[in-house]
């Protein structure tokens, strides 16, 4: 006779801070949890407001639990925790700050449980998520810059990171320098406390790129099965993305050498070489074009500006140089 | 010789080309001895008001129209940064909402809020004195304040030529090393921050005591001269950063209170009332629990719990 699963409760669904506002309504920030015991481990998304990659990354990995749990409830040996909104309110009126206070929240870590809002729920988020043996934080860039599916970390922490965000599927991992303000994100917080946390940065605010969370969802399965959440028999997928590194060293910024609108003349994630023409800024007024963007190394283009008006400055993509074309994009 | 110039000069995508002006006064020979800048965020409008009246005051008297007064130095005023935002009612640079004010030192090469900070910092960085003119956010309302963040003793000392209620030590933060003070500070000088009043609107009789403020110090720095100085204005206080009270709500609803900042409190007085914005019971009173100085105050009626509804200082 074939092991029934008891018509149980699957998914632990809770608020980790609930607090009034002025009428009538309170703002609850919630969490899933799937299982209970062994290691731990946790995906946030939806600081940002106008970034909602994550929260469909926290549906796909729901669903994949939700139906192991189903099937196969022995072969969960950890505590999945899933926050796929810490800023709903903001998720909710399509804001990237926290309303009402025009903060973003991911300058407010560690927070404080007795300041305002966006305070409370940074304190509130920290300790629920104190003692998690590994906490991915997926961000989905901004509403201009498009990005291709990558980690980012402080070089402060990466002897530790760099070695986990290898196996995340992913196709870029970029140590950057440390920056004081960023002292203040969930990741930075966390990472000070001991506990790992890695950045996840992928596709454009506003937008749902499914193929990129396909993606991160094999990486993320597979580094919980590398950290025994998930049994070794557990069937997940190959990954097939092999990372390229990148530091400050390597990375390469065009920025708008004068206003007008931005028209890319390549794909995102193709090998560009030194001296290819990557887009124009033309002018809206006349025929005429103002700029033309030229690659200025042999790489690959990593960030490419989704949102075609610039000003003098704007970044319109980036570059990493390589001296090959990357493995696992095709 | 009074001149107009601009600090920077932009394109933009579908306007005309934009420029960031500012006044300069004096001999254009000597390094600045007074940079002043407001209008980093573009809803902050005391400051942009007070330093536009500034100029207009200075430049009569760099023009010699005021016989009796003369500069003694060169002065640099920015009335307003954040030109675009301020026209726009933005507290941010509108285009990408950054805040200008976290984007310091600035890189030229970088993003436009980028450009604009180091363009910024080019024009003020030679000044002995720099001076930051902010008002608060929408919600809240500060009395006329000297703020200073890891001072050291010239600049405590300093801080009470202009004048003020209030001279006010704040911790330096992780969001403080990108602002134009943490800059300004790295290049050595003497720096302020002036908080006066609240974003978004005019608050006519802060304006006038900054306005007398700015020229109190100006003749006391030694650089300028012949001025009357008002004896009106109250004694200043020195407050270190322990002795700040926040005054948080545990309720959500409306805030009443008729209180005004920069009066003394003592222990125990009421700051003002939280209405239930349904019924309309009164779900508490919010007292002080300390004498001091009330140094800013909540004027946004909608309370969400936890919110500040003041800040005392104590003696």
């Amino acid at each position: 006779m074939a092991p029934t699963t008891a018509p149980m409760q699957i998914a632990h669904r809770e608020e980790i801070l609930t607090l009034d506002l002025p009428y009538c309504e309170q703002l609850a920030v919630g969490r899933t949890t799937f299982g209970s015991g062994g290691p731990r481990v946790a995906i946030v998304s939806g600081i940002h407001g106008d970034e909602v990659e994550g929260l469909y990354a926290c549906h796909r990995l729901a669903r994949w639990l939700t139906e192991l749990c189903r099937t196969r409830p022995e072969a969960l040996l950890g505590t999945v925790e899933l926050y796929p909104g810490l800023n709903p309110l903001g998720l909710d009126t399509l804001q990237r700050w926290v309303p009402i206070f025009d903060v973003d929240l991911n300058r407010t870590f560690p927070g404080d449980d007795t300041g305002i809002l966006p305070q409370r729920i940074a304190a509130a988020a920290m300790a629920y998520l104190e003692g998690t043996g590994m906490v991915i934080d997926i961000h989905a860039s901004n509403i201009y810059l498009r990005e291709i599916p990558q980690v980012r970390i402080n070089q402060d922490f990466a002897e530790r990171l760099v070695p986990l965000a290898r196996n995340m599927n992913l196709d870029v991992i970029w140590v950057h320098g440390a920056v004081t303000v960023l002292e203040t994100t969930l990741a930075h917080s966390l990472n000070a406390r001991g506990i790992p946390c890695l950045v996840v940065e992928m596709g454009v605010g506003m937008r749902l790129t499914p193929s990129f969370t396909e993606q991160l969802i094999v990486g993320i399965l597979g580094l919980w099965q590398e950290l025994g959440v998930l049994d070794r028999s557990v069937v997940i997928p190959r990954p097939d993305h092999i990372p390229l590194l990148a530091d400050d060293t390597n990375v390469h910024y065009l920025n708008a050498e004068t206003s007008g609108l931005f028209v890319p003349g390549v794909e995102h994630w193709r090998a560009v070489y030194a001296g290819q023409v990557l887009g124009s800024i033309v002018s809206a007024h006349d025929g005429e074009t103002l700029s033309q963007i030229r690659s200025p190394v042999d790489g690959v283009l990593f960030t490419l500006r989704e949102y075609p008006l610039v000003y003098e400055g704007s970044l319109m993509a980036r570059i990493v140089a390589t001296d090959t074309v990357p493995r696992g994009t095709a | 010789m009074m001149a107009t110039s601009a600090l920077l000069r932009m394109t933009a995508p579908m306007r005309r080309d934009f420029e960031i002006p500012y006044h300069d006064l004096g001999d254009p020979d000597q390094p600045p001895k007074v940079a002043l800048v407001a209008g980093l965020h573009g809803d902050e409008i005391n400051g942009v008001f007070v330093l536009s009246r500034l100029a207009n005051f200075l430049g009569g008297v760099d023009l010699g129209q005021r016989p009796t007064q003369k500069l003694l130095g060169r002065i640099v005023i920015i009335p307003a940064v954040n030109v675009l935002g301020l026209n726009t009612r933005s507290r941010t640079w509108p285009f990408d909402k950054t805040d200008i004010n976290r984007m310091f030192p600035g890189y030229d090469g970088g993003e436009t809020s980028q450009r604009i900070a180091h363009a910024v910092l080019q024009v003020t960085r030679d000044a002995r004195y720099r001076i930051d003119l902010h008002s608060s956010n929408r919600d809240f309302e500060e009395c006329p304040q000297v703020r200073l963040y890891e001072p050291g003793p010239r600049e405590r000392s300093t801080a009470f030529l202009f004048g003020l209620p209030a001279v006010v030590e704040r911790p330096s933060t992780s969001l403080f090393t990108v602002t134009i003070g943490h800059a300004w500070q790295k290049l050595g000088g003497e720096n302020f921050v002036i908080q006066a009043g609240r974003a978004g609107s005019l608050h006519l009789p802060y304006c006038e005591r900054l306005f007398r403020s700015l020229v109190a110090f100006l003749r006391r720095t030694g650089t300028l001269e012949g001025v009357e100085l008002s004896e009106e204005d109250e004694d200043s206080y020195y407050f270190g950063t322990e002795q700040a009270v926040r005054l948080v709500s545990d309720y959500a609803g409306i805030f009443v209170s008729n209180l005004e900042p920069g009066r003394w409190l003592q222990a125990g007085d009421i700051i003002g009332y939280v209405y239930h914005g349904f019924d309309g019971h009164i779900h508490g009173e919010i007292r002080t629990p300390v004498a001091g100085l009330l140094t800013g105050l909540r004027r946004q009626p909608l309370l969400c719990q936890g919110d500040l509804v003041g800040r005392i200082h104590t003696p």
